[in-house]
């Protein structure tokens, strides 16, 4: 029995060495979690042969800690664009070579033409590009505009929530000031920091966890959200009891993008994947997943379902870019004191 | 025999299905057809799901399988061995020993998390599995430690010393004597350290490198989009895992107690 169980124990130990060592090629992709599929993932392994790590994150600030923490070892990471800046900034990103990512082409130049945060595209190919937006419960809620204004509304109090994020609450508050989603200016965020608190005692919490769930069963009436976690969370045959919208105000919006890091050691196989996730049958897998709409222009007419809006519904949107670290700490401050209140 | 009064009848009760509730809304949302906290219908397909399609979590298993055995199996070890050296020797700093083992027990987890991942960095050690398994280790190490030198404690240590009068060799009094006698404190110390490795969150997060997610980080980065019932059936995999695996090594300890 003991000898039984020493065997079963050393056997294990031998087999999680072992699998340290094999000459397999290999790709440690460090990535949102739920934002690629694992079947592409699967088949990328099957078309190339090279084997891909995937570890996952659900915010950048923990992904950029973890790399700064001397967590490298990693190969692509995938930062939303003001984090890619300030990656550029910090020397942790390698510079691409664009001729081969021959897939580069596909992308809609009206997505590029916008980006600041890395201006040509040195360190960065966009991946998927979205905004928060709000969603409503059209069988609880009737009279609504499209409109920051829902959350004014009294006789909605305990049944809305916003996003537990700085940047998507303060910029929908400066996009309904008619200020821009990057404001600097201090006496613009204290206005902006005002709306906040004015809308504040209606919502239930800032939640970017659970309100989903919370939407989903009924509890929730009117939700600041991403529409891809709605859609995932709500059954499928009530979909038509949502509403999900852009308020006409304009939405601050993100791109998250592959870069690869510096110092990686599997640069060809970062290369084979980022310029595989730019293929158009890949990249139509991906929207079809996570329901947007791809800014991959072929990818489009690939598409099997309905995205959640029209890639052209983001027009009216601004790039969250990077605010510099004197801005940062203004934002930082003006949150704290929204979410501790003094 | 006493009869036990009502009052302690319910308290137990109410222990019982304040413990057990939660465990049974999970296991019964693991069978829910729909994603969503309502009840739409019977369904297996999150097992599906779970046995088919879910590579990740799968490896995130398998990794903190991997590093719960093996750390709980080498801080068995150094932890016995150190316990018996520790009851069995007489030296200076005994006393501050004793006190230092209790470190890592009472430090708050964060902290102990922060000077390891300094620690790697500044030895130039690429985070990785590796890493987490010498974080568990070292944390597990005080649990084993302590157990088996209660153990040691409680047993009468003239036995030893009758071992050695008929002639035993000091090897033999620890293989033929010591060790039988604390079997029940190294088996206890083993499975303390499995569960607090399967379930460490703070710790692992800090020292943990590329391919080396554990399932509580996996599931901590699944939740921003809601805990997926995937994770519910996962969850009653490992309950009836757990029953089975306790099951039998109450039998097992039994069997040793029998002998």
């Amino acid at each position: 029995m003991k000898k039984a169980l020493f065997v079963i124990i050393m056997a294990i130990l031998v087999m999680g060495l072992a699998s340290c060592g094999s000459p397999k090629q290999k790709l440690y992709l460090f990535n949102w979690i739920y934002y690629i599929p694992d079947d592409v993932i699967s088949d990328f392994t099957k078309e190339t042969g090279i084997k891909v790590i995937v570890d996952t994150y659900s915010s950048n600030e923990e992904m950029y800690s973890k790399i700064t923490a001397g967590g490298a070892g990693f190969d692509i990471v995938v930062p939303t664009g003001d984090h890619v800046s300030i990656m550029i900034d910090d020397g942790l990103l390698e510079p691409l070579d664009m001729t081969r990512l021959p897939g580069f082409k596909n992308l809609d130049p009206s997505a590029i033409n916008r980006i600041k945060f890395d201006p040509g595209n040195k360190y960065s190919v966009p991946f998927m590009m979205a905004s928060a937006g709000i969603a409503v419960n059209k069988k609880k809620v009737v009279n609504y505009e499209h409109s920051y204004n829902i959350f004014e509304r009294q006789d909605l109090k305990g049944r809305m929530t916003m996003l537990d994020d700085m940047r998507e609450v303060l910029g929908a508050a400066l996009d309904y000031l008619g200020y821009s989603v990057n404001e600097t200016d201090p006496a613009k965020l204290e206005e902006a920091r005002l709306v906040v608190e004015r809308w504040k005692p209606n919502l239930v919490k800032f939640d970017a966890e659970s309100f989903a769930k919370g939407f989903a069963s009924g509890e929730f009436w009117v939700v600041q959200c991403y529409a891809e976690n709605v859609f995932l969370e709500y059954p499928e045959s009530r979909w038509d009891e949502v509403d999900f919208f852009f308020p006409k105000e304009g939405t601050p919006m993100y791109i998250d993008n592959f870069c690869i890091l510096k110092g990686a050691k599997n640069l060809d196989e970062s290369y084979q994947f980022i310029d595989y996730m730019l293929r158009p049958d890949i990249a139509a897998r991906v929207a079809d997943y996570l329901m947007l709409p791809s800014p991959n222009i072929p990818a489009r007419a690939l598409m099997q379902v309905r995205p959640s809006y029209e890639f052209e519904a983001l027009d009216n949107s601004t790039l969250k870019e990077n605010l510099g670290r004197e801005t940062l700490k203004l934002y930082n401050d003006i949150w704290r004191r929204i979410r501790v209140g003094s | 025999m006493r009869k036990h009064s009502s009052f302690s009848k319910a308290v137990f009760m109410g222990t019982i299905i304040f413990l057990s509730l939660p465990l049974l809304v999970l296991v019964i949302y693991s069978f829910n057809e729909s994603k969503s906290g309502s009840w739409t219908g019977f369904s297996l397909r999150w097992y599906v799901k779970l046995f088919t399609a879910s590579p990740q979590l799968w490896r995130a298993f398998a990794n903190s399988a991997i590093v719960a055995i093996s750390s709980a199996f080498v801080s068995t070890v150094i932890g016995t061995l150190g316990a018996i050296a520790f009851n069995w020797y007489r030296f200076p700093t005994r006393s501050y020993l004793r006190l230092l083992s209790f470190m890592p027990m009472v430090l708050p987890e964060i902290i102990i998390g922060v000077s390891l991942l300094v620690f790697f960095a500044g030895v130039g050690i690429q985070l990785s599995l590796f890493t987490v398994f010498v974080a568990h280790v070292s944390f597990n190490l005080p649990f084993v430690f302590l157990l088996v030198l209660a153990r040691l404690e409680d047993f009468d240590f003239s036995i030893v010393e009758a071992a050695r009068d008929l002639g035993a060799t000091s090897r033999q009094a620890l293989f033929r004597v010591i060790l039988p006698i604390s079997t029940p404190g190294i088996v206890s110390g083993f499975l303390t350290a499995i569960t607090l490795s399967l379930e460490d969150f703070v710790i692992t997060f800090f020292v943990t490198g590329p391919g080396a997610t554990t399932l509580p980080l996996y599931v901590y980065s699944a939740i921003r989009f809601g805990v997926s019932p995937v994770i519910n059936a996962l969850s009653v995999v490992m309950i009836l895992g757990t029953i089975v695996l306790t099951w039998s090594t109450r039998n097992f300890l039994k069997h040793i107690a029998a002998k």
